[in-house]
């Protein structure tokens, strides 16, 4: 249907440098928005020519193929087993599971966005409530430089904690934030927050606080790093 | 609906036969008798579905699958070893922590991979350049090509041949654009600069190249 000067031309030939990840940030972000608007039989053959451009370059990532150090297989493995992240396709299921209503009601929030999944489901009681019926609970609060709070409601006796975020702006499309326990010289990551799970208010539990004296928050690519790789944007200390 | 690049087919699922035949490979084995043979034909598709069920036995089963195309493929982008290590070991996390996410009517499971790891290499070859820690290197048009491709029995050399002959089919300035964008993460606009082309002639040539890429390869 399209005609090579239809209105729709410019967006599909934009469709190989999207699909090649040849465009910035805000250029991707613009075209996504005018594909969307400019309705769904150029958005189908929009994200059709993308599929056949990223399953061309599947084949032909056989010609570099090179063996990864034995190493990383084994790291990888160690580092899928203790990783409680989970974060959900952008169609909201099964959100709610661990979110007990306790918790939410402690802190006088709802429920909406939150977009990680703590593993295993939560036993009874959850950690959320162990933490707030604690005896040594401690509340630390800070604001976070681009706007919004950060609360943390932890307990060293449960050796957990709830983090809150309120009113702090999405992170940039394609990022998440990360949130890192730091111990003496040792930085854990505590999990991540999408766009979607930040807005307006944002809820986590922090298993396994262990002896880490911080909780850093950093924006990182995808879906999160191993290491803290971008910038630092808050510190809570665990004190 | 004009439906020039319909879905890849047939040729993938050749690809991935050939991928899995790797994955059941003990590597260095040294013997050339006994040629590999699946065990069972597995289905990245499937491997990644229970990936995203957090089967962690899936997962390493995936990785063996597709190590070395997405290793590889992450390599000629940063062509620094430790950088490449960090990008790889980063996008397996992100298959584990978000494979529910994976959607088989958008595409093929090896191309879902690929599109991730890419995204991500292209992230931290922009970051290095931003942060001024970009090599040399990274400004060279002419990428060196890893060398010690140890995986032959993983990717069958026919394969390998038939991407080069594919690649060697395209015109100069196709494969140039396809070279700046894909592998040294350009942006189209950047790679209209480099090559002091206007817009309009990239976006075209690095169009055709992919078209005359899919063709050559069968891709759909």
């Amino acid at each position: 249907m399209s005609q090579p000067h239809s209105p729709s031309a410019d967006l599909l030939e934009l469709a190989v440098p999207y699909a090649l990840h040849a465009l910035s940030d805000d250029e991707r972000d613009t075209l996504e928005g005018r594909v969307v608007a400019a309705g769904s039989a150029v958005a189908d053959a929009f994200y059709d020519e993308v599929r056949a451009v990223r399953e061309t370059m599947a084949v032909v990532s056989g010609s570099d193929a090179t063996e990864p150090p034995a190493d990383l297989r084994r790291r990888l493995l160690a580092a899928i087993a203790d990783d409680n992240v989970r974060v959900l396709p952008s169609k909201p299921r099964r959100r709610t599971a661990w979110m007990s209503a306790a918790a939410a009601l402690a802190i006088g929030i709802t429920a909406a966005g939150i977009g990680l999944w703590i593993r295993p489901p939560a036993p009874q009681p959850s950690t959320a409530q162990q933490v707030f019926a604690a005896a040594d609970v401690h509340t630390i609060s800070g604001a976070i430089p681009a706007g919004g709070t950060a609360t943390v409601v932890f307990s060293r006796d449960r050796n957990a904690g709830v983090l809150v975020m309120n009113d702090v702006p999405p992170p940039a499309p394609g990022t998440v934030y990360q949130m890192w326990l730091i111990s003496d010289g040792a930085t854990t990551s505590a999990g991540t927050m999408d766009a979607e799970a930040v807005a307006p208010s944002t809820t986590a539990v922090l298993d396994n606080l262990g002896d880490s004296t911080k909780l850093a928050f950093t924006v990182e690519p995808g879906s999160g790093s191993t290491r803290p790789t971008g910038p630092l944007i808050a510190e809570l200390p665990l004190l | 609906m004009d439906h020039r690049w319909p879905l890849a087919g047939a040729a993938v699922t050749q690809v991935l036969d050939r991928v899995t035949d790797g994955a059941v490979t003990l590597p260095g084995n040294g013997s050339d008798i006994e040629r590999p043979r699946p065990v069972t034909t597995v289905d990245l598709d499937v491997l990644l579905r229970r990936v995203g069920s957090r089967d962690a036995e899936a997962f390493a089963a995936l990785y063996d699958a597709t190590r070395s195309r997405v290793y590889g493929m992450v390599t000629r982008v940063l062509r620094d070893r430790g950088y490449s290590e960090e990008t790889t070991q980063d996008v397996y996390l992100q298959v584990w922590r978000t494979a529910e996410s994976y959607d088989p009517a958008s595409g093929s499971a090896l191309a879902w991979l690929l599109t991730l790891a890419h995204r991500r290499a292209v992230d931290r070859v922009r970051a290095e350049h931003a942060a001024g820690q970009r090599d040399a290197r990274y400004g060279a048009v002419t990428a060196d090509r890893p060398t010690d491709h140890v995986s032959d029995e993983v990717i069958a050399g026919e394969e390998r041949q038939r991407v080069a002959a594919c690649m060697e089919g395209l015109t100069d300035l196709q494969r140039e654009c396809l070279e700046l964008a894909y592998y040294q993460g350009l942006t189209y606009v950047q790679v209209s600069e480099r090559l002091s082309a206007n817009l309009a002639t990239v976006k075209s040539r690095m169009r055709d190249g992919l078209r005359g890429l899919r063709n050559c390869l069968g891709v759909g």
